[in-house]
């Protein structure tokens, strides 16, 4: 018996132990913590055998846990192997400072070591003694149910597969074991709780209110828990690329990462031509370096949703396969890439799409939907990588017989509404002519670089009140590879194939046999576009050349003259092939010398709206003012307008006089009584109120005689129309009474008027503004109400 | 409040018939408080089971005017009164009535007892051996007494006015409370207010007012009243309000015994001659109110937890009676 409640925390301590379980790599981990957790219980249990005060047992707990510790998890430092010494404890402090750096490097799940194996001992060492004193020693079991949920929480913050149904079931159930083997011990010490009623059916009803209670305290518990979190806004996600805002990327605290557009636009127009990286190559046309995907184009900007990372994300072995793809690509390009030490640190790696196998040192996760491929930690400056990607450049005729997309997310075609319809019509019509996709693509393509567009990396600015895409496409005609890029993806996808934006470099300028150099000048926007058996495929809207984005190349397969030269609406589409990557970047910062001046003359639109904001505001300032002004005060008179509505509604009942008016004369007189706070009981007759009504007074005033009379009068009318044989049945007065039910109705009105009067002269000043600003007669809580037990048994 | 007439002057509908109650009712009630003063509300609860045909029990300490007020109630009305004093050795046949063999006509003859009569006064009934008092109870039940086979019915109206000492006074039987459930009311009189008991020293010292009492009604019109009672209209509604009161004093946990069917009848009767008394031809919740103390209290038996708080079954009854939410439209 008295061992019985350590052997329950025991078994409650084991049972979380599998929690961690997906946390750690490696298969004996637990064993210290499970060892040190048995050997706390054991003592703790023979000790109580001996029945004598629990004071000493934490202190006996501590010793053997030492004990045992130095052998375990310090062994050869202690005094007869056992006894710990100084050097054991420089050993733990080592060995601790291992487990905090190697918990907080490496994300889940973090390879067992040493000093992972102390710290999780030691947790459940604290946790087990915490347990002990808790359940045994305090007598609240209930309250280990906290050190589990404290446990229960690591996997929760850490891991974002989060909690196997396993481990949480074992868990719980361990708490279980604990609670139940209370309860029983309990049952043993002071007896069992007897049942109300002596019959059995008595008890059955006993037992089934008791059981009812439960269930509903447990459906009200289930339901709260599932409800709340999906009210709590921020309580959601466990994703750690987030779109926070235009600038800040990376909303969870984990990475903070300048939004790719507003980077390109700084890196662009930065007057510099800083090299970004170097890298080699075996291929002798380069792709460009991708490094990040926006897939969700928001009516404004386009923004890439969350990427995850988990186990199933890390980048070991091959990278998933490119979607689109059926078999295997030939990894045929190897690239070896050497960042600039110089350089910005980057989260995500610049790779070739699609990139098949990455060799990188450190934590890097890989999404597989866009192969991009990025840390969670603080990466280094100045890494180098290597990287094996394959071909991507199918020849036109695939693409032209390419089939609709059948193995992709319908998210890719997606567009939020508001999009001017003028965009729609523009895109019909440059794709009017295009029976396949890949022709729509390409004639897509072909109405930015036709000529008609104008690269500028300081586009000038757009009036406020235009929508910046169609001023963009159809007025100005001016922009950057941004504008480019985000504009073709979204007429592609309202050309009906799948389309994002991609962010990286171009391939840069080659500096010698294989070698190529990518400046800060390289960065660059391109839209890709998906073909089923493809995947997806780089298009080239911006114009490249000196008058465009200098290294930017347009690929072999948009020039369509291979796939069905019939068929395209471009006259000349040998026009366009001649860009080729050969122009320097040093193009780029002499196309734009005036606008380094205003480096943040990318975003105007931004710009100009907020100047036309303030404009609107310096003109009336004092309008939103006095609209939350007059807002307020219909806030505040709401309540008294709401109560005068009722007033005014019962005004047609009261007038008609007879039973009905009685009634309703009465319920004014009662909300009137409830909004003074003037108590109002059920349980009262009408007259047992009026006579109570006539002694009011709080502080020795009592209500005006001709008010108390109006009240008689209107408590004898109401008990009259309550109690009394209705008129039909015959008599002198109530024949009276419908002769004249008119009179009758203004009489009532006007004793209700006097009473009202003489009620509110009687109430306090506060008493008095609170019935005009807040009828508590609204509100139904305030109704007077019956006493559950007092319910009448026929109804 | 108090239950007067006061309201009357605010409009309350007073009917014919229901008038004569009121006028019969202020005569009577003028005629006893000459005798004692500074009761009106056991007065009107000994009027109200007048008119119900019920039988009244007055329990109080000696010589608080017990006897006097059965007394005083018999003398204001015109009609015959007998008075039993109920002691130990008190046998069934001193009540109903005994048959006499008379030798020279050769037959037997029937000798009723004081039971004959409109208003019996039973003083101190809790002396008298359980025998006698059940004699008396049943023909307070039948309103009619069997003797020797034959049964004879009791003249309306036919009233027992029973007094008895609290229980633990010494020497009383306890009535059973099969017995005290016949009772429609039971009253206490209470010590009198100083005043009034300075009014008493002055009124009693030169003669004795009772003997000065002249009736002020006769038996006749007591009936045609009763009559008049039975047409007070009671709503729906207040039906319902009766049997839920009733109804509560049996589920109520403080209660080992409630109130019978029988209660419910009484309390519908009082009401309605409540209701009469007040001028009134319709009843309404503060009749019922009024009479629910005096109706059902005496009938209830409190469960231990209630003695273990010192409740008594009046208290628990004005506590179900403020509980219970009035019949109203909804």
């Amino acid at each position: 018996m008295r061992a019985l409640m350590p052997l329950a925390a025991l078994v409650s301590m084991l049972a979380a132990l599998p929690l961690l379980n997906g946390l750690i790599r490696g298969g004996d981990w637990w064993i210290p913590a499970a060892v040190l957790v048995i050997a706390v219980a054991a003592v703790s249990a023979l000790y109580r055998l001996s029945g004598r005060n629990s004071f000493p047992v934490p202190f006996l707990q501590l010793i053997v846990a030492a004990l045992l510790f130095t052998p375990i998890l310090t062994p050869g430092t202690g005094f007869l192997g056992v006894v710990p010494t100084p050097d054991t404890f420089h050993q733990m402090w080592a060995l601790f400072q291992q487990g905090v750096h190697s918990i907080n490097t490496s994300a889940p799940p973090v390879p067992s070591s040493n000093g992972l194996r102390m710290i999780i001992a030691l947790t459940f060492l604290v946790f087990a003694m915490t347990a002990d004193f808790l359940a045994v020693t305090a007598r609240c079991p209930g309250m280990v149910g906290g050190l589990l949920l404290a446990l229960v929480l690591v996997p929760l913050a850490v891991d974002s597969t989060g909690l196997a149904w396993a481990q949480a079931g074992i868990c719980a159930a361990g708490f279980l074991v604990l609670l139940a083997t209370d309860m029983w011990v309990r049952g043993r010490e002071w007896g069992v709780r007897v049942p109300d009623g002596h019959d059995p059916a008595g008890r059955f009803t006993a037992r089934a209110v008791q059981l009812g209670t439960v269930a509903a305290a447990a459906a009200t518990a289930i339901a709260l828990a599932l409800s709340l979190p999906l009210l709590v806004p921020s309580l959601r996600t466990d994703a750690f690329y987030t779109m926070a805002d235009g600038s800040q990327f990376g909303s969870s605290g984990n990475v903070t990462t300048t939004h790719p557009l507003v980077s390109l636009r700084r890196d662009l127009a930065s007057s510099s031509d800083r090299t970004v990286l170097t890298y080699r190559s075996d291929a002798e046309d380069p792709e460009y370096l991708r490094t990040f995907v926006l897939d969700e184009f928001d009516g404004e900007n386009w923004t890439m949703s969350p990427v995850y990372t988990g186990r199933d994300s890390n980048l070991d072995g091959p990278l998933p396969l490119p979607p689109g793809r059926d078999e295997e690509p030939d990894a045929s390009v190897t690239t070896r890439v050497s960042l600039d030490s110089d350089a910005p640190r980057m989260e995500f790696l610049p790779l070739p799409y699609p990139a098949r196998s990455v060799e990188v040192s450190g934590d890097w996760y890989v999404d597989s939907d866009t192969l991009m491929v990025f840390t969670t930690d603080t990466p280094p400056t100045g890494f180098n990588f290597v990287v094996e990607s394959a071909d991507n450049r199918p020849d036109a005729r695939t693409l032209a017989e390419a089939g609709p997309p059948r193995s992709l997310s319908d998210n890719y075609l997606v567009l939020p509404g508001g999009i001017d319809d003028g965009v729609q019509e523009l895109t019909d019509s440059v794709t009017a002519n295009a029976d396949t996709a890949y022709e729509r693509a390409i004639a897509l393509q072909d109405f930015f670089t036709g000529g008609d567009f104008t690269y500028d990396l300081s586009p000038p600015a757009i009036p406020g009140d235009a929508d910046p895409l169609t001023y963009f496409l159809t007025e100005d005609r001016i922009g950057y590879c941004e504008q480019f890029a985000g504009a073709m993806a979204i007429m592609a996808r309202q050309a009906d194939i799948p389309a994002r934006v991609a962010v990286g470099y171009t391939a840069g300028q080659q500096v010698g046999d294989g070698r190529w150099s990518v400046s800060v000048g390289d960065a660059h926007a391109w839209p890709e576009l998906y073909f089923e058996g493809s995947g997806w495929v780089r298009f080239e809207p911006t114009p490249s050349s000196a008058q465009g984005q200098g290294s930017a190349s347009a690929p072999d397969y948009t020039s369509g003259s291979e796939a069905a030269p019939e068929s395209l609406p471009d006259p000349e589409p040998t026009a366009r092939d001649t860009p080729e990557p050969t122009e320097t970047a040093e193009d780029e910062p002499s196309a734009s010398p005036e606008e380094s001046e205003s480096p943040e003359g990318g975003p105007t639109d931004a710009a100009g709206g907020s100047t036309t904001g303030s404009d609107g505001s310096d003109r009336m300032p004092w309008l939103p003012a006095v609209g939350a002004l007059l807002a307020g005060l219909l806030l505040l008179a709401g309540p008294a307008l709401a109560r005068a509505l009722v007033r005014w509604s019962r005004g047609a009942a009261q007038a008609s006089g007879g039973v009905v008016g009685a009634h309703t004369a009465w319920r004014e007189l009662r909300d009137t009584c409830l909004d003074l706070g003037v108590e109002w009981s059920l349980t009262e007759s009408p007259r047992a109120t009026a006579a109570r009504l006539g002694a009011l007074g709080r502080d020795g005033t009592v209500l005006p005689s001709e008010a108390h009379a109006a009240v008689w009068r209107l408590a004898l009318a109401e008990e009259t129309a309550r109690y009394a044989p209705a008129p039909a049945e015959g008599g002198t007065a109530a024949a009276g009474g419908t002769a004249d039910s008119a009179a009758n109705g203004d009489r009532l009105a006007a004793d209700l008027a006097t009473a009202r009067k003489g009620l509110t002269a009687t109430a306090t000043g506060g008493d008095r503004w609170r019935a005009i600003l807040l009828p508590r007669s609204l509100a139904p809580w305030r109704r007077p109400r019956v006493a559950a037990e007092a319910v009448p048994a026929v109804s | 409040m108090s239950l007067g007439t006061q309201h009357d002057g605010h409009g309350g509908d007073v009917r014919g018939d229901v008038g004569a109650v009121v006028a019969v009712a202020d005569r009577v009630r003028g005629a006893i408080e000459t005798v004692i003063e500074g009761k009106p509300e056991v007065l009107r609860i000994a009027l109200t089971v007048m008119l119900a045909e019920g039988h009244l029990l007055i329990e109080d300490v000696p010589g608080v005017g017990k006897t006097m007020m059965a007394k005083a109630l018999g003398r204001a009305v015109d009609c015959s009164v007998q008075r039993v004093q109920f002691t130990p050795d008190l046998l069934p046949s001193d009540i109903t009535g005994v048959s006499v063999y008379h030798q020279d006509r050769n037959e037997f003859e029937f000798n009723p007892g004081p039971v004959f009569a409109n208003i019996v006064l039973g003083d101190e009934i809790n002396r008298a051996s359980p025998k006698t008092q059940s004699a008396l109870l049943e023909c307070m039940e039948e309103r009619q007494v069997s003797v020797d086979g034959q049964t004879r019915t009791l003249e309306r109206p036919f009233m027992v006015v029973a007094t008895q000492n609290p229980a633990d006074m010494e020497g009383t039987y306890a009535l059973p409370e099969a017995q005290r459930d016949r009772f429609m009311a039971r009253v206490s009189v209470g010590y009198p207010s100083p005043q009034a008991e300075l009014d008493m020293i002055d009124a009693h010292s030169s003669r004795s007012p009772l003997e000065q009492l002249a009736p002020v009604t006769n038996a006749a019109e007591i009936r045609s009243l009763v009559d008049r009672i039975h047409n007070v209209h009671m709503a729906p509604g207040m039906r319902r309000y009766v049997v839920d009161l009733v109804n509560s004093t049996r589920t109520a946990p403080e209660l080992k015994l409630g109130a019978s069917p029988r209660a419910t009848l009484h309390l519908v009767r009082a009401a309605r001659a409540h209701a009469a008394l007040e001028g009134r031809h319709y009843v309404v919740p503060d009749d019922v109110q009024a009479l629910a103390v005096p109706v059902l209290a005496h009938r209830l038996l409190p469960g231990p937890e209630a003695q273990m708080e010192r409740l008594s079954a009046e208290q628990i009854v004005a506590k179900l009676v403020a509980r219970l939410p009035v019949p109203g439209p909804r």
